[in-house]
Parts: structure tokens; C-alpha cells; sequence
């Protein structure tokens, strides 16, 4: 999931290159490089803060791979106790939940991939649309360059392009010498109403990657963090059949 | 020293000095008359000493939501908070809670009480809802319980309801926050239908009450306002009082608040009441106590110092009589012209006690000079009047004209506060030149008439000069160096000064640790409202309803209060008509069935668990606890996700697999159910159009005006809104649904922002006036330039000194700087005269002669402002920290750097600082 996740905030962001400016397109195409590969596996732990308290750790592993222009994703709860077993599928815009409760899989409506998934910050948007669909629906501009903790960045303004985008606007900031995403703002009604901020950059195979980043909610008393554990690009642990309603079923 | 020629007013002040001193039983006369005139001002005099008294009336916000209190009374809502968080066992405490809610309606609804209370409210009045419920369902909502309700058998209902559960909660975790305390009822109406039918199903007979009172919690959820756990609930009490109402409010609002707490203490929980007369209240105790609290403070501690700087035990009583009576007259001419004291103008009486008794002790001390060279009684107060009286008189009008011209400012609270400063100044003035010469005649008349010698009177009364003459003889010695090092200082602070910044949070401002305000916080963490909403002011309901939708939708929007989902236009009326009308027709052909597929329900009951399990699981997940346990309830699951008790479904199945249930009395319980859930089915879904008339009292009375033209929506947000981040967040999005927003948020801003850019406005009219005034004075526009810049240093060390400390500006202390550039200059003004009336090479005797009233003039004045620093208000303090702060500043500037600077100009430059014409 991890690699999704970063793969939305980062807007992995093919067709915004097709239509913002090229300077804006450039920088973003330079920074995205980070999130590519084709099957990437991740273990991470994720902890909200609802007032500051603490809720039960989320851990969860998530493969997600891109075939023939489309994107796969399966996040698997590990914990907590009550949703291990759980699971999210999403392939493009569709979403599948299995309850490992009761064993259940349930078809979500489309609506739903804009509501928060597991009480976290993010929403199953954030989480999983990182394919073209999101990225054709925001348009780049460069707005400047601003200093975000401590470190030079580009700051790019992505404006939605589509009635359908997630948010009617982003504010991205990128590194001007290693070309990293810092932060990330979220724009709705006119108001910024979440931040993601990346930290921990680590290599993996030749590319930085975030080891850590925080979903900031501007409009709740709550703030999600995610620790990623292991994170490979070009996994083999990644297979075809694990993005199919009947291997949903099988999750034990 | 040349030869000094008195001019008018001087002879004018000798004349007065004599006289009185010679006939003070007349003069006491002549003052007790005009104080007896002034009487009649105060008896007119209001107090009204809150923060929605002093808002800006010029803003619209504040207009529509003065308007809001007055013209819809649930504005006016005090909130009942029944806690009964100590008991450890959940069922127990919902108990007491609810308990406690009837228990506070029905004693707030006597009698006794109907002076105070209109109306108090424990539950939500379903009436309209019972008879019309689907008459205000969108239209989706009606088809949804059209499909619901098609058939009402055992089955085929649960069969429905399981498919209804399918199709909605399908990953909808926000859905299912808003829509959960309506979610949590509706569930545990369904167990309490779970039990009915697993009694049955055992055999035992069920009575209507009980399907009855299921069926109600099935069909319209819990009534009662309760907090996320349960273990809090809320009753709304309708006050015959706004915030209007300042004679009426505090009594109102004592009343209901002991007789709730009384309530709880007798019935085991706890109680408090909060919203906005609450506060209000709040604001007027603490206000009230502060001011005299520092009244006290500041008057003794004057006093004492007066007593030590003089060694004279008749100076309380020379100088305080004269302080106490140009407050009454301030007071007086208060009442006959503006008719009210608020906050700010309340506090500056109290500031009036450091300030008015600079007049006495710049009159004493000249007097105590002239008696210890020699002069006689009668000659002695001629002489202090004459050279005093000139000084005092210029640097009073100088500040009372200040302050008077702060009247032009837009907002009545700097006009009033004007208005009062520069009348207390020229009331403390007359006052002091009035009555010490005839207080003095007869002290002396005392004295003599006991046989003291005159002399003697004040053989003890010396006014120590030796540290003021000490740093004059530095100061001439190094003018140079001693200006340098304040100028370095001030430019320092000068360039901290533009980080300075303005507090905008009321809430920042209100007393520390108020029951009012933690309720408030309590309010927003139990139930998830916050009651500091913002309000919008709609003349169409059509637009109410369309309003109420875009607001809802907006992420910093919890929910909004409104008449929106009420509102029925004739086109809905006639499409909802068509839509019940139809599954009326269906639910009277609808059979009850002589039978109950046993199998089928027991397919069926697997299936809700099953759908219960999930919703357990996103409640879980969501951080949803109430509906989370209400869940757990139902099918025996931890928050784990554990089975950890009995259910009644597990109960159910045992029944249903062992073949043991009694099959008639399961038929015959259909048979009890079905009929009255169709009659209840039947009244919601009556297809008649509805206008708001159907609804109760109460929620007209909450979102109708009283002329009946205006309908108010509360936006609801998510968080405490008068957290200044959410803040922006809040109205930025609201302001892109509509431009009307107020409340006394908003309010709080406009105050704010006004005090702003008119304490700005007044300083500038402030710094022109004093400016006129002393070039008027001193007829040299070189003298003027420099004691101006000694006054731009002192506001420049206080910005930046401000900024270091990390104090911020508000909207009362910041309105406060125009009367500071009146009293700051002060010193240096006295100064100026003193060196003009000494000459060249004079200024050690300067110092000598006036350091020490100056410095004891700072300091009583320092103690006035001071005095509020005590005070529980944080407003109050934070204006005592500043003004202080202030005083101390431009006391250290007029006496370590005015000099300097006048050394340097007059004796080092040669340049003429003597009025013009004069050499």
C-alpha cells in the first residue's frame, strides 16, 4: 500500500505531464521517478491520533503492480487483532473489502474511494488512485520556490482539471536539489484541509524513497503516521493472481 | 535665575490657592454641590461589562448577529451538561443521565421559574416527525423505505432490512460518523425488536407496550442528547433573557445554574450550565470582581506610597479624597452623556486612580519644597499653585485632549473609552486644583487650632532629591553617552517591533478556568458539536434547504442546524406526495401473514449478525466507540472482536436450530407487530403537503425569527472553531458557499480587527494632537521634534519589549495605546518646563527638582495600571502587563534620554529651544 500511497501523493503523474507547463512537468516527472516499478511489495505500520491519543497500530503488507495501463492494489490487515485478515482490493476505480470477520467480501460504491479508509486519515483515493485516472485530472504550475524544514523546494500547484478529482487543488514541494517530495497540501472549498509531510528518504535500487510520512487532517483532531518496514521495487513476492476477487476470498 | 512674570492663569491658580485655603468651608460647599449633580449621573450609570457589549455595531456581522440574539430566542439557549462520567458502569450512567435530564426539565418547568425560563427542552420533539417523518425524506430516502417496508412479515422485513444494510453502509465510514447518533438509536430499537422476538419465539407472551415502545426506538432513535459514551446528556433551557438583558441576565443565569447543580448534587452527578448569556455572565462577575479587586489594590497601595514619599499620615485623606471624587465626577458625566460603563472605560476608572494622582502629588510636592525654603502657609500654597499648576495643567489638557480625540474613532467602544479617559483626566484635574488647597487650609486650621506651631506641621515632610540630583549630575556629565546607549536600546527593541502580533481568540481573553468555557471544550470532545457556531441568516426557507445541503457537504462541517430538511416546496410536496401515496396503497394491501418460515428467519438473523459484525468492524475502525459498543451489545462482541457474551441473537439461533421455538407464538407476535408498525408506517407517510407550522415550538422558536420573515442556520463545524488555524479553515470554506456567516466568532474577529485599524487611527490622531498641543505650549518646534521622538522610542522599546516577552496585542489592550501617547509624554513635558524655567546648565537641578515626582507620578501610575494584573481576566492582565510596561519605558526614556537630548540640542548644538520671540 505504501508504494500507492506515495504513489497518490507524489499524483505519479504521467498525464500532468501532458498538460501542465514543462518546467512544473519536469519537476514533478523527475521527483515521480522514485515511485516507479511495476511490482512493488511493502510492510508498513500505521498509528492514528485521534486528539492526540493513540488508536490500536494498523499493520498491514501491500502489493501493487501496473499491467497493460492499469493499476492493481490489495492491502492485507496484520493488525490489529480484530481486522487482521482484512483486506482492500482496488483495480482502477473499483474497490473490493473482505471482512475477515465474517468472511465477506463486499463491492464498494465508487462514491466511497473519497471517505476515509480504516478511520485513517487518507482516504481509499489517496491510498490506491495513483494511476492516470487521478493524474488526468489535475494541471501543473510552477508557483516558486519556498524553504520547507530547511531544505530549498519547488512549490508546484496541481489544479484540478476534472470535476471528478479527489481535490480541487494540490500544493506539492519538491526538493530542488534531489528532487524529493517534502510536503503536500490538500485543497478543498478553498481551504487546506490535510498535509502529508515524507521523511526517513532511504535508497532502494538506485531511487530515494520515503520511509515515513504523516497525514495531517486540517478539519479533525487527527493525524495519521505510517512507518514503512520493508519496501522492494520489481518484487517477485508481487503475482498476478493476488489482484482477484478469488483470492480475496482465500485471505485467511 | 531671571526674574519670572506671572501670567493670567497663574494668577488665576494663586488667587484660587489662597482663597480657598482661607475659606475652605465654602469651597467644600461649592464641591459638594457639583458632586451631588454628578450624583445624579452615576444613579443613571449601566455597567454593562461584557465583550458583546462593546462589539462593533458599524460591522454587519455584528448587526445580523445582535440581530440573531434578539429576534430568535433559542439564540439565547443556556446548555444544561448532566455528567455522569465518575460511575464506572455504562448502563447505570446512561441511566442517571437521562434521569438527571427529566429531572432538570421538570423542575425548570415549575413556576416558580417563570421569570427566568421559557422552555426547557430534555428531548427531541418528534411530534412532526411521528406524523410526517417521510413528507421531509428526499425522495431517495422515501423509495429506500418504500423497498423497506414492502412487506411488514417477520421475513420478508428482515430480508429488506439485511438488504438495506448491504446497500448503504458500503465503505461509507463518514456517512456512518455523521448519521451516528441516528444510527445508534435505530440499532438499539432493533435489539430491543431482537428481544421481542426471541420471547416470543421461547414461548412468552409480548404486550403491545413493549412492541410499541420497540417499534418507537426502531423507527425514530433515542431522543435523549447524550455524549459519544452515554455517559453525558445535555437539556436546553430557553431563558426569558438575552444577552441584552444585562440587569436580568446575572440573577437569570445564577438561579438556573444553582438549581441544575442542586439537581445534581442530590442526584448523584454532576451538572454545570454553559452557552452564550452563560459566558456572558461570566464575563460580567469576573469583570466586575477584577475591577474591584484592582480598584482596591490600586487604591491602598497609592495611598502607601503617598504616605511614604510624604511621611504625612493626612495625605490618604488630602489626596484620596480629591481622587475619589474626580472618579464620581468622571462617573456622573459618564452617566449624563454616554449612560453606561463597559469593560474597557470601566477599567480605565481604575487606571484613573495612578493617573489622577499625579495632579496631587506634582501640587504637594511643590508645596513641601516651598515650606522647606521658609515660605509661609498662605505664600507656600500660592507659590506651588502658580509653579505647579501651569505644568499640570498643560500636561492634563494635553492628555485629556488625546484621549477626547479619540471620539471621531468608528467604533462606539474607542469613542466611549475617549470620551471617559478625557473626562476623568479633567475631572481628576479640577478635582486636585479644587480641593488640595482647601483639604491643606484645613489640615492647617487643625493643626494651629491643636497648637502645633506651623512649622513644625513639617519638620518631617522632606522630599528626598538626593538620588534624582545624583543622576542629573550623570546625566550632565555624559549627556552625550547616556543618550547613545537609550538610543541604542531603542533601536534594538525598534527592530523587534514589527513581529509584534494580535490575539484573536475572545476565548484567550476570557477568566481562566471558567465552568462556561470548559463546558465548552467538554462539549466539543463528548458530543462532538461545538457550541460557538456560525450562523447564517436566510429570508427564503427554499434557500435555508439549499444552503443547509452545500454546508453540510464542507470537510470543516460537522453538521448544520436548520429548517432546511423541514422545508417542503409544493413541487417536492407533490413528487413525495405521488411517491406516499403509493407505498401508503402498498403497506394497506399488505397482509399479515398466518405464518413464519422458521428456516428462512433463521437464514435471515445469520445475515444481520453477519452485517452487524461488519458495521462492528468500520465502527471499530473509524473510532465510532458508541456505535461500536452499541453493536457489541447487540451480538455479544469486544472491541477486539472477541465474542465475549450471550445475544439475543445467539439466543435466537439456539431457539430457531434446535426446532424448539414456539411457532404460534412467533405467528401470533407477527400478527401483534405487523398492524401497529403499519399504523406508524401509515401516520409518517401521511402525503398531505406540510409547511413549517407543523413543527414544534421549540424548533420554530430555534430557526424562525419572531416576526417570522428570517430562518437562521448554525453551521455546526468540526472542531473548536475559535482554534485559529481551524478557524481560517472553517470560514474559508464557508465563505465559498455564502458571504452571510456571523456569529461571535466572526464577531470577535470584527472586534478585533476594528480595534486595529482604529486603535491605529486613534494613535495617529492621538500623536497630531499632542503634537499641536505641545507646539501651542511650547511655541518651539525644536523642543516639540525632540520630546516626540522620546516619545516614538518609548512606543518603539515597548513593541519590540512586547515581541521578546512574547505578548501579544488585543483588542483592549492595543486601544489602550492612544491614552499611552497622552500620559507617556507627560514626563518629558514636565522636563521641558522645569529646563525652560531653570535655564542653560541647569539640569542637574532639573532632575533634582522634578525626578522625583516624576518618578513617584510613574509609579502610582504604574500601580493603577498594575492592579489589574491579579485579575483572573486574561484581557484585564494582559492590558495591566502592557500599560505597565509602557509607563516604566517612557519614564526611563523622558528622564535617561529627554535630557540628554535636550543638553545636546540647547547647550552642545546652541540651538534656542525658548518659546518664540524669547531669548
Amino acid at each position: 500500500m505504501n508504494k500507492i500511497l506515495i504513489l497518490t501523493a507524489a499524483v505519479s503523474l504521467f498525464a500532468i505531464l501532458n498538460l501542465g507547463a514543462e518546467s512544473a512537468e519536469d519537476i514533478v516527472n523527475r521527483a515521480d521517478e522514485a515511485f516507479k516499478g511495476e511490482r512493488v511489495f511493502s510492510t508498513s505500520s500505521m498509528t492514528v491520533y485521534k486528539s492526540e491519543e493513540a488508536q490500536p497500530v494498523q499493520k498491514m503488507e501491500s502489493y501493487s503492480m501496473e499491467k497493460n495501463g492499469k493499476t492493481y492494489s490489495l492491502s492485507i490487515y496484520l493488525a490489529p487483532r480484530r481486522m487482521k485478515g482484512t483486506a482492500n482490493l482496488m483495480i482502477e476505480d473499483d474497490l473490493w473489502v473482505r471482512f475477515s470477520s465474517t468472511g465477506r467480501i463486499r463491492k464498494m460504491s465508487s462514491s466511497a474511494k473519497k471517505n476515509s479508509a480504516g478511520g485513517t486519515d487518507f482516504s481509499y483515493a489517496d491510498m490506491g488512485d495513483g494511476g492516470s485516472g487521478l493524474s488526468e485530472k489535475f494541471t501543473p504550475q510552477l508557483l516558486g520556490e519556498e524553504t520547507v524544514e530547511g531544505q530549498i523546494c519547488f512549490k508546484i500547484e496541481l489544479l484540478a482539471s476534472d470535476s471528478d478529482a479527489p481535490y480541487e487543488k494540490m500544493i506539492v514541494y519538491i526538493t530542488k536539489d534531489t528532487y524529493r517530495y517534502i510536503k503536500i497540501e490538500y485543497f478543498e472549498s478553498a481551504a487546506n484541509i490535510k498535509s502529508m509531510t515524507f521523511s526517513d528518504y532511504r535508497e532502494v535500487n538506485g531511487k530515494d524513497y520515503p520511509f515515513a510520512y504523516t497525514m495531517v487532517n486540517h478539519t479533525k483532531p487527527s493525524r495519521t503516521e505510517v512507518v514503512v518496514d520493508i519496501f522492494e521495487v520489481n518484487s517477485s513476492r508481487v503475482q498476478d493472481r493476488y489482484f482477484t476477487a478469488g483470492y480475496l476470498e482465500s485471505i485467511r | 535665575m531671571q526674574e519670572y512674570k506671572e501670567n493670567m492663569r497663574e494668577r488665576i491658580l494663586g488667587s484660587w490657592a489662597v482663597w480657598s485655603s482661607q475659606n475652605w468651608g465654602k469651597s467644600f460647599l461649592i464641591l459638594l454641590a457639583i458632586t451631588i449633580i454628578m450624583g445624579f449621573g452615576i444613579s443613571i450609570l449601566k455597567m454593562e461589562m461584557t465583550f458583546y457589549s462593546i462589539l462593533p455595531n458599524n460591522s454587519n456581522q455584528v448587526r445580523d448577529m445582535k440581530m440573531i440574539m434578539e429576534e430568535f430566542p433559542a439564540a439565547s439557549s443556556i446548555i444544561a451538561v448532566v455528567d455522569a462520567r465518575d460511575i464506572e458502569d455504562p448502563q447505570e450512567a446512561e441511566e442517571i443521565v437521562k434521569k438527571g435530564i427529566d429531572s432538570i426539565v421538570a423542575k425548570l418547568s415549575e413556576e416558580q421559574f417563570s421569570d427566568y425560563v421559557v422552555r426547557v427542552t430534555g428531548k427531541a420533539d418528534m411530534s412532526a416527525f411521528k406524523e410526517h417523518g417521510f413528507m421531509f425524506s428526499k425522495e431517495k430516502e422515501i423509495t429506500r423505505s418504500a423497498r423497506m417496508y414492502e412487506n411488514l412479515n417477520l421475513v420478508p422485513l428482515l430480508t429488506a432490512i439485511n438488504n438495506d444494510f448491504e446497500r448503504e453502509y458500503a465503505g461509507d465510514e463518514d456517512k456512518l460518523a455523521d448519521e451516528e447518533q441516528m444510527a445508534v438509536g435505530m440499532f438499539r430499537g432493533l435489539n430491543e425488536v431482537l428481544v421481542l422476538i426471541e420471547k416470543s419465539a421461547a414461548g412468552e407472551s409480548v404486550g403491545q407496550g413493549e412492541i410499541d415502545k420497540a417499534l418507537e426506538s426502531w423507527l425514530y432513535g433515542d431522543s435523549y442528547i447524550l455524549s459519544n459514551d452515554n455517559k453525558m446528556g445535555i437539556a436546553i433551557i430557553q431563558p426569558t433573557f438575552t444577552m441584552e438583558d444585562i440587569l436580568v441576565m446575572t440573577p437569570g443565569v445564577n438561579i438556573i445554574e444553582r438549581t441544575v447543580k442542586e439537581l445534581g448534587h442530590n442526584s448523584g452527578f454532576k451538572a454545570g450550565v454553559t452557552g452564550m448569556v452563560v459566558v456572558g455572565r461570566d464575563e460580567m462577575v469576573t469583570s466586575e470582581e477584577g475591577i474591584v479587586l484592582s480598584s482596591l489594590i490600586a487604591f491602598v497601595a497609592i495611598l502607601l506610597i503617598m504616605i511614604f514619599v510624604f511621611r504625612m499620615f493626612s495625605v490618604p485623606f488630602i489626596s484620596g479624597i480629591p481622587l475619589v471624587i474626580g472618579i464620581m465626577w468622571t462617573m456622573g458625566m459618564s452617566g449624563f452623556i454616554i449612560h453606561r460603563l463597559n469593560i474597557m472605560t470601566a477599567m480605565y476608572l481604575v487606571a484613573l486612580l495612578g493617573l489622577g494622582i499625579d495632579f496631587a502629588i506634582h501640587l504637594l510636592t511643590a508645596f513641601i519644597q516651598e515650606r522647606d525654603e521658609g515660605e509661609p502657609f498662605t505664600e507656600a500654597i500660592r507659590k506651588a499653585m502658580v509653579k505647579s499648576g501651569s505644568g499640570i495643567i498643560t500636561g492634563g489638557l494635553t492628555s485629556a485632549t488625546a484621549f477626547f480625540a479619540l471620539v471621531i474613532a468608528d467604533t462606539e467602544m474607542i469613542r466611549e473609552l475617549g470620551f471617559v479617559a478625557g473626562m476623568g483626566i479633567l475631572s481628576e484635574l479640577v478635582a486636585m486644583i479644587m480641593f488640595i488647597p482647601p483639604l491643606l487650609g484645613f489640615r492647617e486650621y487643625r493643626r494651629n487650632k491643636k497648637g502645633k506651631g506651623e512649622h513644625s506641621l513639617f519638620s518631617k515632610v522632606k522630599i528626598n532629591s538626593d538620588a534624582a540630583s545624583g543622576i542629573g549630575n550623570v546625566l550632565v556629565k555624559a549627556p552625550v553617552a547616556f543618550s547613545i546607549i537609550m538610543f541604542a536600546i531603542g533601536l534594538f527593541f525598534a527592530l523587534q517591533a514589527p513581529g509584534i502580533s494580535l490575539e484573536t481568540n475572545l476565548m484567550e481573553m476570557e477568566a481562566k478556568g471558567l465552568e462556561s468555557i470548559l463546558l465548552q471544550d467538554i462539549l466539543v470532545d463528548e458530543f462532538g458539536m461545538a457550541p460557538d457556531s456560525l450562523s447564517v441568516i436566510s429570508m427564503n426557507p427554499a434557500e435555508v434547504r439549499d444552503l443547509s445541503d452545500k454546508l453540510d457537504d464542507l470537510s470543516s462541517v460537522k453538521m448544520v442546524d436548520s429548517l432546511g430538511p423541514y422545508y417542503v416546496s409544493s413541487e417536492d410536496a407533490r413528487s413525495r406526495g405521488a411517491l406516499l401515496h403509493r407505498f401508503s396503497g402498498n403497506l394497506l394491501n399488505n397482509p399479515v401473514s398466518d405464518s413464519v418460515d422458521e428456516d428462512m428467519l433463521l437464514e435471515e438473523l445469520y445475515r444481520l449478525e453477519m452485517n452487524l459484525i461488519e458495521m462492528g468492524d468500520m465502527a471499530y475502525m473509524g473510532n465510532m466507540n458508541k456505535m461500536l459498543h452499541t453493536i457489541g451489545a447487540v451480538t455479544g462482541f469486544n472491541d477486539d472482536g472477541d465474542k465475549v457474551s450471550e445475544s439475543t441473537l445467539d439466543r435466537l439461533f439456539s431457539l430457531l436450530e434446535s426446532g424448539e421455538s414456539d411457532s404460534e407464538s412467533l405467528i401470533l407476535f407477527q400478527g401483534e407487530i405487523v398492524p401497529l408498525l403499519k399504523e406508524k408506517l401509515l401516520t409518517m407517510a401521511n402525503d398531505e403537503p406540510v409547511t413549517l407550522d407543523v413543527l414544534p415550538e421549540s424548533l420554530r422558536d430555534s430557526y424562525i425569527s419572531r416576526d417570522g420573515t428570517k430562518y437562521l442556520l448554525n453551521v455546526i463545524p468540526t472542531q473548536n472553531p475559535w482554534e485559529a488555524d481551524f478557524r481560517n479553515i472553517y470560514t474559508q470554506q464557508m465563505q465559498t458557499v455564502t458571504d452571510k456567516g456571523t456569529g461571535m466568532l466572526l464577531a470577535g474577529d470584527q472586534l478585533s480587527h476594528m480595534a486595529e485599524v482604529d486603535g491605529v487611527k486613534a494613535a495617529i490622531i492621538a500623536i497630531v494632537v499632542v503634537f499641536f498641543i505641545l507646539l501651542i505650549d511650547f511655541r518651539n518646534i525644536k523642543l516639540v521634534i525632540i520630546t516626540m521622538i522620546t516619545l516614538l522610542f518609548s512606543f518603539l522599546t515597548l513593541f519590540g519589549l512586547m515581541v521578546v516577552l512574547g505578548i501579544k496585542f488585543d483588542f483592549m489592550n492595543i486601544i489602550v495605546v492612544p491614552l499611552l501617547i497622552g500620559i507617556g509624554v507627560d514626563d518629558a513635558v514636565h522636563i521641558n518646563h522645569r529646563y525652560l524655567f531653570e535655564g542653560k546648565g541647569k539640569m542637574k537641578i532639573v532632575i533634582g527638582k522634578t525626578g522625583t515626582a516624576l518618578m513617584i507620578t510613574s509609579l502610582t501610575t504604574i500601580v493603577g495600571f498594575a492592579s489589574f494584573i491579579p485579575s483572573v481576566m486574561q484581557a484585564m492582565r494582559s492590558t495591566g502587563i502592557v500599560l505597565s510596561i509602557a509607563m516604566a519605558i517612557a519614564f526611563l526614556f523622558s528622564v535617561l534620554f529627554h535630557p540628554g537630548l535636550l543638553i545636546i540640542v540647547s547647550e552642545k548644538m546652541g540651538l534656542n529651544l525658548k518659546p518664540w520671540g524669547k531669548k
